[in-house]
């Protein structure tokens, strides 16, 4: 990691909310920009409000930079303008090097062209040379699955067919600088797979990542820096966690607010703790007969008993519970705060335990992660890799993601004419 | 590493680095988009003909249309078309073959940018590249009719002069002046949408009061007004070339090629400045 490679400073950007004015001013705009005067874009007109302001963010080569926050936030502006789409107002964007988008892939296909002629199509706009689309047609065509369908028109594609035409185009073109915008939640489970698979491969690279998502388990797997949007302002800049606690208690807060219940307090500025005010001594797995266990089956009972010491009073902590399977995708989260659990305080040694009924993953390894935050969101305790369990699925193999807990009802013919009666 | 390597956006950025590199920048982003620029034309046509029996012959539909009208008119004694020495299928066919460049080349320009809203709002791409394209089917449509003309020209034995040869460079200048209008439009259009629907219908009005399917009246109204237009003398001039080798209106004609590169020039300076503007108004 070295060089600065996507730079902004003091960036602002203004929309119009009234679409005839946003007529007016965009010719009085051509008109100055064109006579060689200032369009004076840093002063609002009426009914222009600031989308974005005053942006100032860095990131290096090599590194993955998530942008977060709620909708609306102005994450997706700050791509554009990263992109060169839009021009900011004010402030300043510099980027090097070849930028590449995976923004909503697909949307320079063309409907009656084949597949074959819209990947040419699609690579000439997104800046690769005749050459370049040629030498890497091949891959593009195989890392798509499209096979027969190549001298098909798009139009008879399914969707599923359509985006990985177009994400197979777009993660070919050899970025420099690489922006992602909500699009891996594409194609099927597999697919979606390969996609970060191949984006791994970009970043072994070295190249420079800019992903924005609301999700956090992307977020969360995937940056090593992260920036907090809220209503167009930075909120905060730091490591991945501290951002997405956060952005969990804005949005949490925000939650309460609009059902009319309680409102939070006002962002609680409490003593701060240190990471040494609390420590995990120890996490066990644990089944049905409270034997210790790290190999369970499908649909078994688990418990996670977490044994700490709190050397400083922790008041109205949560716990944080995450499942993420071999592909580090998470597979679940459960928050104890919004189960509705309340712990009063930690204090001295103690234990909190996590327990499910019935297990509901299937083969595979999977990582648990704990987190324990205080009553500002604050971690006091982050443990990526608390445990390990492999589930084995027994006779049952499939390519589901999830077993639900569920039982049959077998009935005979009489009880339908009971019921229907 | 230096500031060189990096790509700088901020506002009234053309206005920082002056106006000297306008040019340089407008060329070197042409010439690297060629290949852009055919795929883009590629997909104009394949989008229009393709699902279509008759495909690209609809592009002598209209002429023909156009000129059956005409006849009829004059048939039937309605209408004047004026003293001209060649057959009038021919006359007339050639004019709406050099007019359909400026009336197809507006109309597809105008809505270059609209048309490619989703992607340019999506990806980075050049948008000049677009404008370019969209003449294409002016262009394809032209080498259809003259097609047309040619087996006109051998039905009536007619002759025409050896100018014919130099077709290419005679719509260079109709050409130049449709893009450079086409570039101002475009955006215009990209702002306020009424400028297509209007265009289409000025494109129509503008026809019939220039002398294209009939000769220019020597007195009157009409006569005083062709002198002032533009398109009269890059349309008529490029046909009495063709068929007679010589025209009555050479200096109108440099004098209008003159106008037209100027424009071309001035609105291709005026897109370069504010096309991502107007990006963000699609």
């Amino acid at each position: 990691m070295g060089a600065v490679d996507v730079a902004l400073s003091h960036v602002s950007k203004k929309y119009c909310k009234s679409l005839r004015r946003s007529m007016r001013y965009g010719i009085r705009d051509i008109c100055r920009n064109t006579c060689g005067m200032s369009s004076h874009s840093d002063v609002l007109r009426k009914e222009e409000f600031w989308a974005l302001k005053d942006v100032s963010f860095e990131a290096k080569q090599g590194e993955a930079l998530g942008l977060i926050g709620a909708n609306g936030s102005g994450k997706s502006t700050v791509l554009k303008l990263i992109n060169g789409i839009f021009w900011p107002d004010t402030g300043k964007v510099a980027v090097r090097g070849k930028v590449g988008a995976l923004i909503e892939v697909g949307a320079g296909f063309h409907p009656m062209l084949t597949g074959r002629e819209n990947v040419y199509l699609n690579g000439a706009v997104l800046g690769m040379t005749r050459q370049e689309v040629k030498e890497k047609f091949d891959d593009i065509v195989e890392f798509a699955e499209i096979g027969d369908f190549l001298d098909t028109p798009v139009k008879y594609y399914s969707s599923g067919m359509f985006v990985k035409l177009g994400f197979a185009v777009a993660a070919h073109c050899d970025p420099d600088v690489l922006l992602v915008d909500e699009v891996l939640a594409v194609g099927d489970l597999a697919f979606r797979r390969k996609c970060y698979k191949r984006l791994k491969e970009l970043r072994d690279e070295n190249v420079t990542w800019i992903i924005v998502s609301h999700d956090v388990g992307t977020i969360q797997s995937n940056t090593d820096r992260v920036v907090l949007f809220d209503r167009g302002e930075m909120a905060y800049v730091g490591s991945p966690e501290d951002a997405i606690s956060k952005y969990l208690y804005s949005l949490s807060q925000k939650k309460i607010t609009a059902g009319g219940a309680v409102e939070h307090a006002a962002p609680p500025h409490g003593p701060a703790h240190q990471p040494e005010d609390f420590e995990v001594d120890r996490v066990v797995l644990l089944d049905k007969n409270l034997r210790e266990r790290d190999v369970f089956a499908t649909g078994e009972p688990l418990a996670m008993r977490i044994e700490f010491t709190a050397k400083q009073k922790i008041e109205d902590p949560m716990f944080v519970v995450s499942f993420f399977n071999g592909d580090n995708e998470l597979c679940s989260e459960s928050v104890s705060k919004f189960d509705g659990v309340r712990i009063d305080k930690l204090e001295g040694r103690g234990s909190v335990t996590f327990k499910t009924a019935s297990l509901p993953l299937y083969s595979g390894i999977y990582r648990l992660q704990l987190i324990v935050r205080d009553v500002s969101f604050v971690p006091v305790a982050l443990e990526p890799y608390a445990a390990f369990i492999k589930v084995q699925g027994g006779k049952h193999d499939t390519a589901a993601k999830f077993y639900m807990q569920h039982s049959w009802d077998v009935g005979l013919a009489e009880e339908i004419n009971r019921q229907a009666l | 590493m230096t500031e060189a390597d990096f790509t700088i956006y901020e506002p009234d950025n053309s206005l920082k680095k002056g106006y000297a590199s306008l040019f340089g920048e407008i060329f070197s982003e042409i010439n690297k988009n060629r290949w852009l620029i055919y795929q883009l034309f590629k997909k104009d046509f394949v989008a229009l003909y393709k699902q279509s029996f008759i495909g690209f012959l609809w592009a002598i539909v209209l002429p023909l249309v156009s000129v059956g009208t005409f006849i009829v008119l004059k048939g039937a004694g309605v209408f004047n078309v004026g003293s001209i020495s060649v057959p009038y299928p021919v006359y007339a066919i050639l004019g709406m073959a050099i007019w359909g460049l400026f009336a197809t080349g507006i109309v597809a320009t105008s809505n270059a940018l609209v048309n490619a809203g989703p992607m340019i709002t999506k990806i980075n791409f050049s948008k000049k590249s677009l404008v370019i394209a969209s003449m294409g089917q002016g262009l394809l449509a032209f080498v259809v009719q003259l097609g047309l003309v040619f087996v006109l020209l051998l039905y009536y034995h007619t002759v025409p002069s050896v100018d014919i040869l130099l077709i290419p460079l005679l719509i260079v200048p109709v050409l130049v002046f449709t893009l450079g209008l086409g570039f101002l439009m475009s955006l215009l259009n990209g702002v306020v949408r009424d400028i297509a629907n209007m265009l289409a219908v000025v494109v129509t009005f503008l026809m019939f009061l220039t002398p294209i399917l009939y000769a220019k009246p020597s007195t009157g109204a009409l006569a005083t007004l062709s002198g002032y237009n533009i398109m009269y003398y890059l349309v008529a001039v490029p046909r009495d070339m063709i068929l007679y080798g010589t025209s009555d209106y050479l200096n109108g004609f440099f004098l209008s090629s003159v106008v037209a590169f100027i424009f071309f020039i001035l609105f291709l300076a005026v897109f370069h400045l504010t096309e991502t503007r107007v990006a963000e108004r699609i």
